[in-house]
């Protein structure tokens, strides 16, 4: 029996004949069957030319990606290339996080400085990241400074907003406890607000590392010679689809994997966090 | 009205801090520009880039289009994006959130598609649609599609329990269930995605216009970086913000509208 707020749920698990209808309806039959289904398709699909010679056939791309992790590409090897994004992302996602979630705090807790802060965050917030892109190669040149500048410009405004709205959305009843309990002001920001504005700075993070993901491709697409984005625009120029489609399949990964990261990180710093699970 | 208004009494000071702000970020612009602490080929003041804007209605020159015209195919394809991602979208996640099968067939490709960035797509996609006005659409499809699915999914799962299981007391068919009660339970949330996606289309269009463009307002940034010309690429993001939120407030104002016969 699950127990969430003033919901009660029964589980119930039936044990229902093996029958050809409860094998089509079971779930990981149809993962697989639809797994293997999108993999037969993309094949038939690249066998047939449907896109001309623009779509490679799966063990084409699994093979180039093969070839990849021991012939250096532009002097790095596949590893290499991941390493050059990754480090980008780490230092300009580092950055920015150490900022924002601060000033975020600290904009939710002291009007003041939201008064200060807020509007000329409501001024830059609407323009897309990638729009900076332009901008940062005019000031920094085509360098390492100007991808990590897009990176920071990106994440910087879910990780404030994430951080800001998680601090006025704890609930009031909580402060109430606090305060009957004799806390000070001091208290309440420790014991309550931090703790409870917590998953939301990390659903925060959460969506700043996809954002980055996009913005470090960007800027690689536009001037770089290294990194995931690179392989995939050096694929296109030497027209090799192959090597688009493996530099996608190892970002697909990379993100995935980094995303999973921060999921475990989370459950590791907060976990009084409510699973709520629907199923 | 039953309830009385109260009004709450913000100091003098706070207001005027904002305003100050405000002030203190154009004018430190406008002086670092003015006294040359960075040089013109770097960044131009506002009033620059305002003098630019009024020009820019009625020139052509040295990118080739007028801002309206600019404005205009930038619209264009984020809403063609749009559209076809809603059209797509939110009935797959409703369908996905309900019927076993339409999940389990189509969430393993949804995941594998879902990590990749949209900018991800462009080089692929040049090579499949070539470099005009459909790649973009499709980039901006790809961005825009992903919260609509994963919205209208979460929507239909949050569907309060005891009203299905009410209504197959009653004898309701599967599928009155999920017309009936489903779908208008996920109303809101599928709303909600409106905006999101909105934001995700808007965002990826200056990726889609960073693949070749002739025109467009993602174009004029990168024309202007390309010319060397910082006014123009401070116009053109400008111009991209100031869009962009005026299109949120029109669809806001729609949600309103369908929303306000729905309780919350």
């Amino acid at each position: 029996m699950v127990d969430i707020a003033n919901e009660i749920k029964l589980q119930v698990t039936e044990r229902s004949p093996l029958t050809l209808a409860a094998v089509l309806k079971n779930r990981w039959f149809l993962y697989g069957a639809s797994t293997l289904t999108f993999f037969w398709i993309w094949d038939a699909a690249a066998v047939a030319r449907i896109f001309s010679s623009g779509l490679p056939r799966p063990h084409e791309v699994a093979l180039q990606l093969w070839r990849m992790l021991f012939d250096p590409l532009a002097g790095k090897s596949l590893l290499g290339h991941i390493w050059a994004s990754t480090q980008r992302i780490l230092i300009g996602f580092t950055i920015a996080s150490l900022v924002a979630v601060p000033l975020g705090l600290a904009m939710a807790l002291n009007r003041y400085v939201n008064a200060v802060v807020k509007p000329l965050f409501d001024l830059l917030k609407p323009m897309p990241p990638l729009a900076w892109i332009s901008i940062a190669i005019l000031w920094f040149g085509i360098g390492e400074t100007s991808k990590v500048f897009i990176i920071i410009i990106g994440t910087f405004v879910p990780c404030l907003l994430d951080a800001y709205n998680g601090v006025r959305l704890v609930e009031p009843e909580l402060y109430d406890v606090v305060r009957m309990l004799g806390g000070k002001r001091r208290d309440e920001i420790i014991q309550v607000c931090f703790p409870a504005a917590f998953p939301a700075i990390f659903a925060g993070l959460q969506i700043a590392l996809s954002i980055a993901w996009s913005c470090v491709l960007a800027a690689e697409l536009v001037s770089a010679r290294s990194g995931l984005g690179f392989i995939i625009i050096l694929g296109m120029n030497l027209s090799r689809p192959a090597m688009v489609v493996g530099g996608m399949v190892v970002i697909a990964l990379i993100a995935w994997a980094m995303s999973q990261l921060v999921s475990a990180l989370e459950r590791f710093v907060c976990p009084w966090k409510r699973e709520i699970d629907n199923r | 009205m039953a309830y009385e208004q109260v009004k709450v009494k913000t100091p003098f000071i706070l207001r005027l801090l904002p305003v100050l702000s405000i002030i203190a970020f154009f004018g430190t612009w406008q002086l670092i520009v003015d006294w040359e602490i960075v040089p013109s080929t770097m960044l131009a003041s506002p009033s620059q880039v305002f003098q630019l804007f009024l020009v820019k209605w009625t020139e052509v020159n040295p990118d080739g289009a007028l801002l309206s015209q600019h404005i205009w195919t930038s619209v264009q394809e984020a809403f063609a994006g749009y559209l076809l991602a809603l059209l797509v979208g939110i009935p797959l996640g409703l369908a996905m959130g309900w019927f076993v099968v339409v999940e389990g067939l189509s969430r393993p490709i949804f995941e594998m598609i879902r990590p990749i960035p949209p900018v991800a797509w462009i080089p692929l996609v040049i090579f499949w649609f070539g470099i005009g006005i459909s790649g973009k659409i499709f980039i901006i499809w790809i961005g825009g599609i992903v919260p609509c699915v994963i919205n209208s999914y979460e929507g239909v799962r949050m569907t309060n329990p005891t009203l299905i299981q009410m209504a197959r007391t009653y004898g309701a068919t599967d599928w009155q269930i999920f017309r009936q009660i489903c779908i208008p339970s996920a109303l809101p949330m599928v709303f909600g995605a409106l905006q999101i996606a909105l934001a995700c289309c808007w965002t990826n269009l200056v990726a889609a216009e960073l693949l070749a463009a002739d025109r467009g307002l993602g174009f004029l940034i990168t024309m202007g970086r390309k010319l060397a010309l910082p006014d123009m690429v401070l116009l053109g993001m400008i111009m991209i913000g100031l869009t962009g939120v005026v299109i949120g407030i029109i669809i806001n104002y729609f949600e309103k509208k369908l929303l306000a016969g729905i309780r919350r």
